[in-house]
This record gives structure tokens, C-alpha cells and sequence, in this order.
């Protein structure tokens, strides 16, 4: 059980919240302890991008992120982008390529990608190995969560008045119960 | 470094109160990232200066003004005449840390691998101390030594000026890494002034590789003077032996580091060349 002296509000996935924290909580551990574990643990250093949140729809390590510096802002997990019945195109595509083997990495990989998709309208190849450049991948080799992206991004393109799916969905807020 | 309290002050005069009043326990936080590394058994209390406004980034006469606060992505992304800051704000780490990280956390305290003091000695910029009121300090004297001396009193950075470049002004920067998002083994990072082909002025400066950011004085009295040809440009690299103490490190010996530097020297004056000849930017 986590001792908590201090309290933090945000939005999370599109509900306000508020919760007891400690000003050297991270935001991931914050997360993590209130039932959002889509968001990983992997390097806790910055490096890996398993823990990649978007804070006010920029992607962000939420292991490098204390808890405190949410206050009063908007952030949004991998349970904001879609669920096992439900998923995202992204997600879809990233199955059908056979590009989830652990799996580990691909929370992150889906935040940072849907950052790019909310944000950028030209998606050119360099744009898009910009925003994806925090997120490392020990298993695929990179090809098909590529080939996966780059798919969803066409798709995007040529359908511009389709809203992704990540901000819309209220069935998929994630938490504890 | 361990919080044991977080404050989020609503102006800068409470702000320099507060961390006047903490003295040691008081510690600025901009985007974090770096706080989390800093070792200190202590605990201290983290100040919030994200709220003051401190984040943007406008043309004021001669000089591009970048608040503090301002994080590395969106210098990344500004665009203006002949604006040369985001090459470099694109080599540093990634996305992620980017979009967090400010300009004033990586030069507020200095660590030797940090890129952007590089850029900001060759460029020439002016860092605007807060001490109850503002004032500006050149590149040379601010990163003379650690700046970090210079808000132990509760004094905050709170704005970065960069000249603007006038139109015979080219400047270039070279990260060398061994991948792309890895901390630097040698930045090196070029100002020219050309008047007809000749090298009017220079400034080149280096970090990574050497102890601490410094400007390499022999190289740039290589330059004055000299036609902005690449015959020049490697004479002046070849002076980097002697113009700062280069050390080795993952593997790398001292010498490897110098010679790397070399070539990221001739590189980075290659680029300022062309850009003071009108490649766009
Ligand atoms: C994984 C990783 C990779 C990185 N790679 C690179 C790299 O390749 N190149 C590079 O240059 N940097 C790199 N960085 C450094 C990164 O850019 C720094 O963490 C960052 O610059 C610190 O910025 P911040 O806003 O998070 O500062 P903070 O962590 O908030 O603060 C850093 C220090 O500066 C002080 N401070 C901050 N703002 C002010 C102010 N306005 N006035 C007075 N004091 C202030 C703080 O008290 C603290 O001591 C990397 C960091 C990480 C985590
Ligand atoms: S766990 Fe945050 S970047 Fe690896
Ligand atoms: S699928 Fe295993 S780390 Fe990416």
C-alpha cells in the first residue's frame, strides 16, 4: 500500500480524477498502482518508451514524469486508444502484420503513433520515424510494426474526415473498478 | 534526487522567494527529466516553474528570444528566416524526452555531453538571469564554468537570446553518435561571418569528448581571414589537438575522440559555409 501526503487532478482518458500521491511518485508508478497497466515498465530510465503516455496529446515517458507534474492537465493511457474487443486500425493492422511478438513494447508504440496521427497532416517517412524514435522494439526487428503503421497511415490519408479512434471511445477508460 | 515537497509558485518574484527561502532543498523543476538522475541523499523540495510563462519562443529586433520553460520540440519545429536551432534540437535523445525537456534544464546545470550549450557559444547568445530583475549575460562568461553557480541564490534563467543571422552568416552543428538517439561523443557547432568569400569572423565551439563546452579558440585563428574553402576548413580541424584536451571513453581512446572531432569540425564549417551562402535553412 503506497503512503500518499499529497493529492493530484488531471483528466485521465477523458474522466477527471483526483488521486493521493507522494511528490516522488512517478506518474507510471501512479498509474500503474490505480489499475492502468496497459502503461509498462520497461527501462524506467527514458530509454525504451514501454511507458509512453500522452500529457496534454504529446507523448511522453511517464517514468520520467513525477506524478505532481500532471496537475490540472489531460493525460491519456493505451486503455484511451482501445480494447481486446474494440480495438484500434492501428491495432488491427499491427495484428494482421504479425507485428505484436511480446508484446511489451507495443502499448508504447500505439501512444506515440496516435500522438503523430492526432497531430501531424503531412505524414511523410521522416515525420513519422520523428515521433516513433522513443519507442525501442526487442523482438520484431521493427518491419511489420513498419509496414503496420505505415498501412494505418495510408488509410488515414485517404479517408481525412475519419477521426481516429483514440479519443472517442468511453468504453475503454481503464482503471480500477 | 528524492522530492519531499512540490510547490507550484504563480509568479517569478514568488518563485526566486520561495527558492531563496529552501536555500540546498530547494530545486527548480522545468520539464524533470533530469531531476530524476541527479544523485543527493537529501531531500529536496521541487518548484514548478512551468507555470509562469516561461514558454515560447518570438522575434524581438535583433535576436530570436526563447523563454526557458520552452521545450526542446517546439524549438524543433519553429521555423523563421534564417533559423538554425532546430537541426540540433532534433539530434537530442527522443520524441519523448523532446517534448518535456526544456532549453533552460539543459543549460541551467551543465552536464559534459549536454548539446545545446555547444550551439548557443558558437551562436553567440545572451542567457537573461532573473535577480529580482532581468539581466543578460554573454555566451562566453555564462558557460565559462558550471552555471549552475549562478542560481545557487534563488536566481532563475528565464530567457535565451540568439542573434538572429544577417545574411553573410552561415552556421552549422554536427552530433556524433553511435546511434541516433544516443548521447554525443563529440558536437561540434560553427558560426561564419564570409565578406566575399573570405572568413570575416568565426566561432567554433565543442563539447562531448572534452570535460566541459568550450569554444576552440586555435581553430577559429585558423580561420580569420582565410578564404571559406575546404583546403582552409581542414587546416583549422587540425588544430583541434591543441585548442582542448580531448578524452577517450566507451571504448574510444582520446586520440580516436580528436580525430572524430576533426572530421565533425570540417563537417559543421562545410555546413555554415553553405548556409551563409544561401542554403536554406
Ligand atoms: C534518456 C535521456 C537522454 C538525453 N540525451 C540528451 C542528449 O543527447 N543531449 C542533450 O543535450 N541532452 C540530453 N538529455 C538531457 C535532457 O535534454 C535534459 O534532461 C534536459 O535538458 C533537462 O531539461 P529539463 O527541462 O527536464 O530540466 P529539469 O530536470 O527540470 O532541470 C535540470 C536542472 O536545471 C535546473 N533548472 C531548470 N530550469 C531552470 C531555470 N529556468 N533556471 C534555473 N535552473 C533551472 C534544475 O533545477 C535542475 O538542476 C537527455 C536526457 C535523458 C533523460
Ligand atoms: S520505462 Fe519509461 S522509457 Fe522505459
Ligand atoms: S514485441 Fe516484444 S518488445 Fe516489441
Amino acid at each position: 500500500m503506497t503512503k500518499t501526503t499529497h493529492t493530484v487532478s488531471f483528466t485521465l482518458n477523458g474522466e477527471k480524477k483526483t488521486f493521493g500521491t507522494r511528490p516522488d511518485e512517478k506518474l507510471l508508478a501512479l498509474l500503474r498502482r490505480e489499475g492502468y497497466r496497459g502503461t509498462k515498465y520497461g527501462c524506467g530510465q527514458g530509454t525504451c518508451g514501454a511507458c509512453t503516455v500522452l500529457l496534454d496529446g504529446r507523448a511522453t515517458y511517464a517514468c520520467l514524469l513525477y506524478a505532481m507534474q500532471a496537475e490540472g492537465r489531460e493525460v491519456r493511457t493505451i486503455e484511451s486508444a482501445g480494447t481486446f474487443d474494440n480495438p484500434s486500425v492501428f491495432q488491427k493492422e499491427l495484428v494482421a502484420a504479425g507485428a505484436v511478438q511480446c508484446g511489451y513494447c507495443i502499448p508504447g508504440m500505439v501512444m506515440s503513433a496516435t500522438a503523430l496521427m492526432e497531430t501531424e497532416k503531412v505524414l511523410e517517412d521522416e515525420i513519422v520515424k520523428e515521433y516513433m524514435d522513443g519507442n525501442l522494439c526487442r523482438c520484431t526487428g521493427y518491419e511489420k510494426i513498419w509496414v503496420a503503421l505505415r498501412k494505418t497511415l495510408d488509410r488515414q490519408a485517404a479517408a481525412p474526415a475519419k477521426k481516429p479512434a483514440a479519443k472517442s471511445k468511453s468504453s475503454a477508460k481503464g482503471g480500477k473498478k | 534526487m528524492k522530492l519531499s515537497e512540490f510547490i507550484r509558485p504563480a509568479s517569478l518574484p514568488e518563485a526566486r522567494k520561495a527558492l531563496r527561502a529552501l536555500g540546498p532543498k530547494g530545486m527548480v523543476l522545468a520539464g524533470g527529466t533530469a531531476l530524476h538522475f541527479m544523485p543527493g541523499k537529501t531531500t529536496v523540495t521541487a518548484v514548478d516553474i512551468t507555470g509562469l510563462g516561461l514558454s515560447y519562443i518570438k522575434q524581438k529586433g535583433d535576436y530570436f528570444v526563447i523563454g526557458a520553460a520552452t521545450p526542446l520540440s517546439d524549438i524543433q519545429r519553429h521555423r523563421g528566416p534564417r533559423w538554425a536551432m532546430h537541426e540540433i534540437c532534433r539530434r537530442i535523445s527522443t520524441h519523448q524526452i523532446r517534448n518535456v525537456s526544456t532549453i533552460g534544464g539543459n543549460i541551467a546545470r551543465v552536464f559534459p555531453w549536454a548539446d545545446l550549450p555547444v550551439v548557443l557559444l558558437a551562436m553567440n547568445a545572451r542567457m537573461v538571469v532573473y535577480s529580482g530583475k532581468e539581466k543578460d549575460i554573454p555566451a562566453d562568461e555564462y558557460f565559462s564554468s558550471q552555471p549552475a553557480r549562478l542560481f545557487r541564490g534563488g536566481d532563475l534563467l528565464t530567457a535565451v537570446k540568439i542573434p538572429v543571422l544577417k545574411a553573410h552568416h552561415g552556421f552549422g552543428s554536427v552530433k556524433a553518435t553511435r546511434n541516433a538517439t544516443a548521447f554525443s561523443l563529440v558536437t561540434i557547432a560553427a558560426l561564419l561571418e564570409l565578406k566575399n568569400g573570405v572568413i570575416k569572423s568565426a566561432r567554433v565551439a565543442a563539447g562531448s569528448g572534452i570535460p566541459f563546452p568550450q569554444r576552440l579558440k586555435p581553430v577559429e585563428d585558423a580561420l580569420a581571414g582565410k578564404e571559406a574553402s575546404t583546403a582552409v576548413f581542414k587546416e583549422a580541424a587540425a588544430a583541434a589537438g591543441a585548442a582542448a584536451r580531448w578524452v577517450g571513453g566507451e571504448g574510444m581512446s582520446a586520440d580516436y575522440i580528436r580525430q572524430l572531432a576533426e572530421v565533425s569540425i570540417l563537417d559543421a564549417l562545410e555546413r555554415a559555409a553553405e548556409f551563409a551562402r544561401g542554403r536554406a535553412a
